[in-house]
């Protein structure tokens, strides 16, 4: 399958900025699958409300952003066993060119997210029929 | 469907992940057991005695309070029917499994990180805690088992009397 677009990691700086907020911020673990109709992106963001959630898509450049509250209170919790940490997720890609904006879609469940970007008509594949002569 | 260690990025001092290599991993295991050690070098808090390596990937954090035990677990993905909770002799035990969401062939995947497969995870609990008073809870991915604290291991006020 031809890759029209490139899925590439960007160095964000924003997610910096995001750090300078007292609480830590985690890199979601994510699945991105391209069909010939979408981009599928699977974010891991356990602890995230679907309305703690903001997602963006500005030139070419895909952002998101969970927002976990603090499930204790930090400070004060006795901890027997502490083996993660508890923070916002921050993420973004650069996904080039060729989604189509409007029908970007997103849904939250069970601290999943799934987001489907779906190519423009332009960038989907098209099979060219041979005709025999 | 093969078994893979639940993966949860896990923080280093600056706040960023230290999964990239397995090195890095462990001397962030080394660092966080020193660190234990110099806060409390006599093991007074029970979690430096416990066998943490039992079970496979579940990474899990326990928090006391005065009335309750709370263990939570990030289990994003998971159906909770397929989350198993048992406490036998003070033997608190989560199994189950992440399923794959449905799988469709010609597809591309340009990253692959989250994974599936089966966990399961027992730790010892304080003696405080009242095994037939337990309740589990699973939310936006999270699981969260409460465990109530026997009514004896409950801190008692004692008011001074003046006079």
């Amino acid at each position: 399958m031809s890759t029209a677009m490139t899925v590439k990691k960007q160095e964000d700086k924003l997610a910096r900025v995001e750090r300078a907020r007292d609480r830590r911020t985690y890199t979601p673990n994510v699945d991105i699958i391209e069909t010939n109709d979408e981009f599928l992106v699977l974010a891991d963001m356990p602890g995230v409300a679907p309305d703690a959630i903001d997602i963006q898509y500005e030139q070419g450049v895909l952002t998101m952003h969970g927002k976990v509250e603090p499930r204790q209170d930090e400070e004060k919790t006795n901890w027997l066993l502490r083996e993660y940490g508890v923070g916002d997720f921050y993420r973004s890609f650069q996904l080039g060119e060729g989604i189509d904006c409007d029908k970007i879609e997103a849904r939250l469940k069970d601290g999943v997210m799934e987001l489907h970007l779906p190519k423009s008509e332009a960038n989907k594949p098209r099979k060219i029929a041979v005709k025999a002569s | 469907m093969s078994i893979i260690p639940w993966r949860n990025k896990r923080e280093n001092r600056n706040g960023a992940t230290a999964e990239e290599h397995p090195l890095a991993r462990l001397r962030d295991e080394m660092d966080h057991l020193f660190e234990r050690f110099w806060r409390d070098p006599w093991g007074s808090s029970f979690a430096d005695l416990l066998p943490s390596g039992v079970g496979v990937g579940l990474r899990l954090n326990l928090a006391e309070s005065e009335n309750e035990v709370t263990v939570t677990a990030e289990l994003p993905g998971v159906d909770p029917k397929d989350v198993e909770i048992s406490v036998t002799d003070n033997l608190l035990t989560i199994r189950g499994e992440k399923k794959q969401e449905k799988e469709e062939k010609k597809r591309n995947y340009h990253y692959v990180e989250r994974s599936f497969g089966s966990f399961h995870r027992s730790i010892p609990l304080p003696s405080s805690v009242d095994s037939n008073k337990v309740d589990a809870h699973y939310k936006n991915g999270v699981l969260t088992v409460t465990l109530q604290k026997r009514p004896e291991a409950k801190p008692k006020r004692i008011a001074v009397k003046t006079g």
